[in-house]
């Protein structure tokens, strides 16, 4: 027999309420390689990759390491058996130091402060990782946390390293850089899995992919080299691919959002977007891409009434709004999908009617009261307009899939009228018929005259649809491209924060 | 104000202080863990009760002492099982757990009211040391129990600090889903914790009935383990800063029977209401501190963990 | 053989919680026939005299009615504070400085006509909770300073004002050196409404049902739901969170300063320190049981009251009443024991799957 796979995943099958995640996924990795697991959002790639880190108990299948079979009851046994696991949002201990969250799990009975210090020095600058081990985790940038990530497995001298998709937080550089380290790690005779859903990084850094769709393995362990990216993209999206032509140029009206020279605030009191100035026009599509976490977020907060504006103005179809509350902006036409689904945009404990009527509930009342006919009829006048698939209309959302959330969310913001819709990363999580759903609707819009501000990490679905497309950097527009004309090159490197066109 | 007089404030000042420091320190190592227990007063109170019965029945103090720790302990498991494996509100649980307690022990030692003890834990005999001037009555002349106080403070500091188990369960308070990862067992870091607690609260809670008013009555707790989550916070969840307010509180405690003494024409009711107004002033100022950065609390106190929760 | 593991149920049972409540209660009598027997009792016997004296004649329901007023309406603060996911701890102190305030009252104005007197008293009951609300929901809403600890001190802070009261400025001069308020003018004492059931039945009744139908029913319950579920929706629609969490609150102090004025006006000669009597933290296993839903509270408040009377009577038998506290307590570990179970179910997982198994290679 040939050397057996460093990781071989057999028939996996994962169920959560009211999701199959894994329907029988197989992977299988070999020892020293990159292996790059490609699916879209929802394809279950996270699951299996926490079924092999231990963090959930696949309800049936085989895993077998190093030609072993493991059953793992928590992630200690997976540690264990060499497999560590960067996950999507870091697990870290934000008050404790990069040291003190690299040894943690792992460190002597006593610890010193000081020793551990230089260990994890002297291992982050065998591997090419630049970083402070005394610093506090929570002073990080999102690129330094990762770092962070990487040295705990190498601490535990992992020989299996998962990194759920690690150049999402990363500027293009930053991500190169992690190439690098990645391929370090494998010519130590290490095995690394990567999960991505951006091609051409996995074109770049990976040696075999395999592809999930809807939960099984469409196609297992292809030869990067061989295979082009086209192949891929058509395995991903499966026999119907996301086809949403590009709509037809149509003439833009006047200007109905207008963002003048404006500031705003992060979390932390850090200056997030500058100096920004931006002008949507009826009937036009402005697509908005950047890296995340350069300013996009507190920008759409911004322009919806979700962060004070530090200096500047925000004028939505005429009037100043700058400092308006997010109600009195959608009585004046602005609609908003927020980032955060739940949580922001619906109340995930409160029925479909109370999610429906969020905006508008003002207008249902009688004195005191609020009208139950009037409410359901509403509530039933956006189900029906917008094909939300739901239960009873009284029983809390939570139960709704993804798509229907957001169809139930973007039929409430509609449901305005609005004349200016922000949508920040709409079809994020969606699968493939909620997605065409969500553009579809963006599109309708456009033809109806409404000034649409698109916010997405998606670069194809901003060339799709945008009539211009915007790319921030630092919290400033730092190129503006025409989406038929574009090189991706260019935008990549303005997303980087190149200065560009 | 004489010396002789001074002298018994601060003696009864560190008698108190350990009372409150033990107990604070259990609720302390509780919520370094990320569990809130506010059932302190109800595993004092079944110490205490479980203390003084033992002693009644087999005259040795020590005994007494080590199954008040174990009673604690137990006891303090309840909230263990219910918090930490079935994941219910801390808050109503722990609330659940001081009412039990209260309840539980005014029950089993019922008989117990107005015996008088079985043994007492005599002060520790230091010889020379206790004719020391000042330091020697304050210091040399007190029970066991104040020294194993000072030394649970000290391991306590010590293993939070510099020991991986320490690390780990400060991560499991801080961000619990981080030591799952690391390959700890949250559950077992956090039951072991809320265990360690109610050992501490149940110690502090024989301390009072095997030495401090060596009788039992309901009610003997009167309202101090409320002091004591109240130090945990005024120690900003720092061993060392709670033992400082453990004299601080104790003081006010020892004070209070002794103003007229002093010559203070003050209500001594109303200097008891001091260690709560602090704290709360207290908790303001780590409130605006955490604003823009980690909270002196532990960021995950009083959430439940279950791993596969999506 | 095998583990057993704890996993979340595809739906939640429907009709769990009530049938929890009633796991809870027999979980706890179970327990308590256990420490009856062992103490030497005749359970059957205690359970007799306490059903008895508690629910087994008009008199007996109305003592149970006289306790179900203030551990209800001490539910009810909670839940109020509940149905914004914040915890009122301090209902115990609220209460005491409700009935602060209306002993102060029922000082100055003795004399008035009675319907006037016991009205004011108990606004002023309902100002002095809600004034003792105010400083951690302005703490909780100006700086985020956890709601939990500063009521939970204040509960603290008031006991010790109602003693230094008691010991000072309030002592009668006829008490003969015992440290004892006076006693209350015949004015401030609410009328009877059967046997010894007074009117605090009747209004804590509509507070509870008047506050289910304004969450239920109006725009402003609407918000606070809003509020309740995710605090980021509320702004997003509008809903001033900070403004919320101080009306609620202030609202929840108020409803248990209530809860105190009755207490006095109702129960008592005079105002005592036990003028409280644990109602306060009682109301938190009430709310908690109730699911933070006032018809809940209602009838949880009832069965507590129960208990209570019937804890009390059987200590002419030589128990400790104290097999009430106890029972009160394991109602609700039992209750969420057994709430638990409608969210989740115990696996099996087989026994080769519990450890790691390492074959050898093929």
């Amino acid at each position: 027999m040939s050397t057996p796979f460093a990781v071989d995943l057999i028939d996996i099958w994962k169920r959560f309420p009211g999701v199959v995640a894994n329907a029988g996924a197989t992977l299988q990795v070999k020892q020293g390689s990159i292996h790059a697991v490609l699916g879209e959002n929802g394809a279950g790639k996270s699951t299996l990759m926490n079924v092999l880190a231990g963090m959930y108990r696949p309800d049936s299948g085989e895993i077998r390491i190093g030609g072993s079979q493991f059953w793992f009851r928590s992630p200690s046994d997976a540690l264990a058996a060499g497999i560590g696991m960067v996950h999507q949002e870091f697990k870290l201990v934000p008050s404790f130091t990069v040291a003190e969250n690299v040894v943690l799990g792992s460190a002597d009975r006593i610890i010193r402060r000081s020793s551990i210090e230089s260990q994890v020095e002297a291992l982050a600058k065998q591997f090419g990782l630049n970083i402070d081990p005394a610093r506090p985790v929570w002073q990080l940038s999102m690129g330094e946390r990762q770092r962070v990530e990487i040295l705990k497995t190498l601490w535990r001298n992992a020989q299996i390293l998962i990194m759920d998709e690690p150049t999402a937080v990363l500027t293009p550089g930053e991500a190169e850089e992690l190439g690098s380290v990645l391929r370090e790690m494998a010519n130590t005779g290490r095995s690394v899995i990567f999960i991505s859903h951006k091609l051409h990084e996995v074109k770049e850094f990976s040696d075999e992919a395999t592809v999930l769709r809807e939960g099984k393995t469409v196609a297992a362990s292809l030869r990067v080299e061989d295979t082009d990216t086209s192949k891929l993209a058509g395995l991903m999206v499966g026999s119907s691919p996301v086809t949403t032509d590009r709509p037809p140029d149509r003439e833009h009206g006047p200007s109905l959002l207008e963002v003048r020279g404006l500031e705003a605030l992060d979390d932390r009191y850090l200056s997030a977007v500058r100096d920004f100035n931006l002008d949507v026009h009826s009937g036009e599509i402005v697509g908005i891409a950047g890296v995340s976490g350069n300013g996009q977020r507190e920008l759409a907060q911004a322009i919806a009434g979700l962060r004070p504006v530090k200096s500047g103005t925000i004028t939505i179809n005429g009037d100043d709004l700058t400092h308006a509350l997010p109600v009195e902006r959608f009585r004046a036409g602005l609609g908003y999908v927020p980032e955060d689904r739940l949580g922001v945009g619906l109340a995930p404990r409160l029925s479909v009617i109370e999610n429906a009527i969020l905006r508008n509930y003002k207008q249902l009342r009688q004195g005191p009261l609020l009208v139950e006919e009037k409410m359901s009829t509403y509530c039933e006048d956006i189900v029906n307009k917008f094909g939300v698939r739901t239960g009873p209309l009284n029983e809390p959302i939570a139960g709704l899939s993804g798509g229907n959330l957001q169809r139930l969310l973007v039929g409430r913001e509609l449901s305005g009228e609005p004349k200016v819709l922000v949508a920040a990363q709409p079809t994020r999580g969606l699968d493939v018929q909620g997605v065409k759903a969500i553009q579809d609707l963006l599109v309708a819009e456009r033809a109806a005259g409404v000034a649409v501000l698109l916010i997405s990490e998606d670069l194809d679905e901003l060339l799709t649809l945008s009539d211009r497309l915007l790319v921030m950097h630092s919290g400033k527009i730092v190129g503006e491209f025409d989406p038929v004309n574009a090189e991706r090159q260019d935008i990549g490197a303005a997303m980087a924060g190149g200065a560009q066109g | 104000m004489s010396e002789a007089s001074m002298i018994g404030l601060l003696t009864a000042a560190v008698s108190f202080g350990a009372l409150l420091y033990l107990a604070a320190l259990g609720e302390l190592i509780s919520e370094k863990a990320g569990i809130l227990n506010l059932g302190v007063e109800g595993m004092m109170a079944m110490g205490a009760v479980t203390g003084f019965m033992v002693a009644l029945e087999t005259e040795n103090a020590w005994l007494a002492l080590i199954v008040a720790m174990l009673v604690g302990a137990l006891f303090a498991l309840i909230h263990g099982l219910f918090t930490v494996v079935l994941g219910a509100e801390q808050v109503v649980s722990g609330l659940s757990l001081t009412i039990l307690g209260l309840g539980l022990a005014a029950f089993v030692g019922k008989n117990a009211v107005g015996r008088p003890p079985g043994a007492v834990l005599a002060p520790v005999d230091w010889g020379g040391l206790s004719d020391i001037p000042w330091v020697g009555p304050i210091l040399f002349s007190q029970s066991p129990i104040v020294y194993f106080a000072i030394f649970c403070g000290v391991v306590t500091s010590f293993v939070l600090t510099r020991t991986s188990t320490g690390l780990a369960l400060r991560g499991a308070g801080e961000s619990a889903s981080t030591v799952d990862a690391s390959g700890h067992s949250v559950v077992q870091l956090r039951l072991g914790a809320v265990a360690m607690g109610g050992a501490l609260a149940g110690a502090a809670g024989a301390y009072l009935t095997l030495c401090l008013t060596p009788q039992w009555t309901e009610g003997v707790t009167a309202g101090r383990g409320w002091i004591a989550v109240a130090l945990v916070i005024f120690g900003a969840w720092r061993p060392g800063r709670c033992a400082i307010g453990a004299l601080l509180f104790g003081g006010l405690l020892a004070l209070k029977t002794r103003l007229q003494t002093f010559g203070v024409d003050l209500s001594p009711i109303l200097l008891s209401m001091i260690p709560y107004v602090l704290t709360i002033g207290v908790l303001i100022v780590i409130s605006i501190r955490a604003r823009n950065r980690p909270s002196s609390s532990p960021a995950a106190l009083g959430q439940a963990y279950r791993r596969e929760e999506r | 053989m095998g583990r057993l593991v704890l996993t979340r149920r595809e739906q939640t049972l429907r009709g769990g919680q009530p049938l929890a409540f009633l796991i809870g209660i027999v979980t706890a009598l179970s327990i308590g026939i256990l420490l009856l027997v062992i103490s030497g009792h005749d359970p059957m016997a205690v359970y007799e005299r306490m059903f008895d004296s508690s629910v087994g004649s008009p008199k007996s329901w109305s003592l149970t009615l006289n306790r179900a007023v203030p551990l209800g309406l001490a539910g009810l603060a909670v839940a109020v504070a509940g149905s914004m996911g914040l915890w009122n701890i301090g209902a115990e102190g609220q209460i005491l400085a409700g009935a602060m305030m209306a002993a102060w009252i029922a000082r100055i104005g003795e004399g008035w006509p009675s319907p006037l007197l016991i009205t004011v008293m108990l606004l002023a009951a309902i100002s002095g909770g809600a004034l003792l609300g105010l400083g951690p929901a302005i703490a909780r809403a100006q700086i985020g300073v956890n709601e939990i600890i500063t009521t939970l001190m204040l509960n603290e802070v008031a006991l010790r004002l109602l003693q230094w009261l008691i010991h000072g400025p309030w002592k009668d001069p006829e008490s003969k050196g015992f440290p004892l308020a006076p006693m209350l003018p015949g004015e401030a004492r609410l009328p009877d409404l059967f046997e010894r059931a007074h009117w605090g039945a009747v209004i804590a009744l509509i507070v509870i049902a008047l506050f289910g139908l304004v969450a239920s029913k109006t725009a402003w319950g609407y918000e606070l739901r809003v509020a309740g579920s995710s605090g980021e929706t509320a702004r997003f629609a509008g809903i001033s969170l900070k403004r919320k969490i101080m009306t609620v609150l202030v609202l929840s102090g108020g409803i248990a300063g209530l809860a105190g004025g009755i207490e006095l006006s109702g129960n008592a000669d005079r105002i005592v320190e036990g003028v409280s009597g644990g109602y306060g933290f009682a109301g938190i296993i009430v709310a908690a049981l109730a699911l933070m839903r006032p018809s809940g509270v209602a009838a949880v408040a009832l069965l507590f009251g129960a208990v209570q009377v019937g804890g009390l009577s059987i200590q002419t038998m030589g128990v400790s009443s104290s097999v009430s506290t106890i029972l009160q307590a394991l109602i609700l570990f039992g209750a969420i024991g057994a709430g638990v179970f409608s969210r989740y179910t115990l696996k099996r997982v087989r026994k080769e799957q519990d450890s790691i198994k390492a074959e050898p290679n093929e």
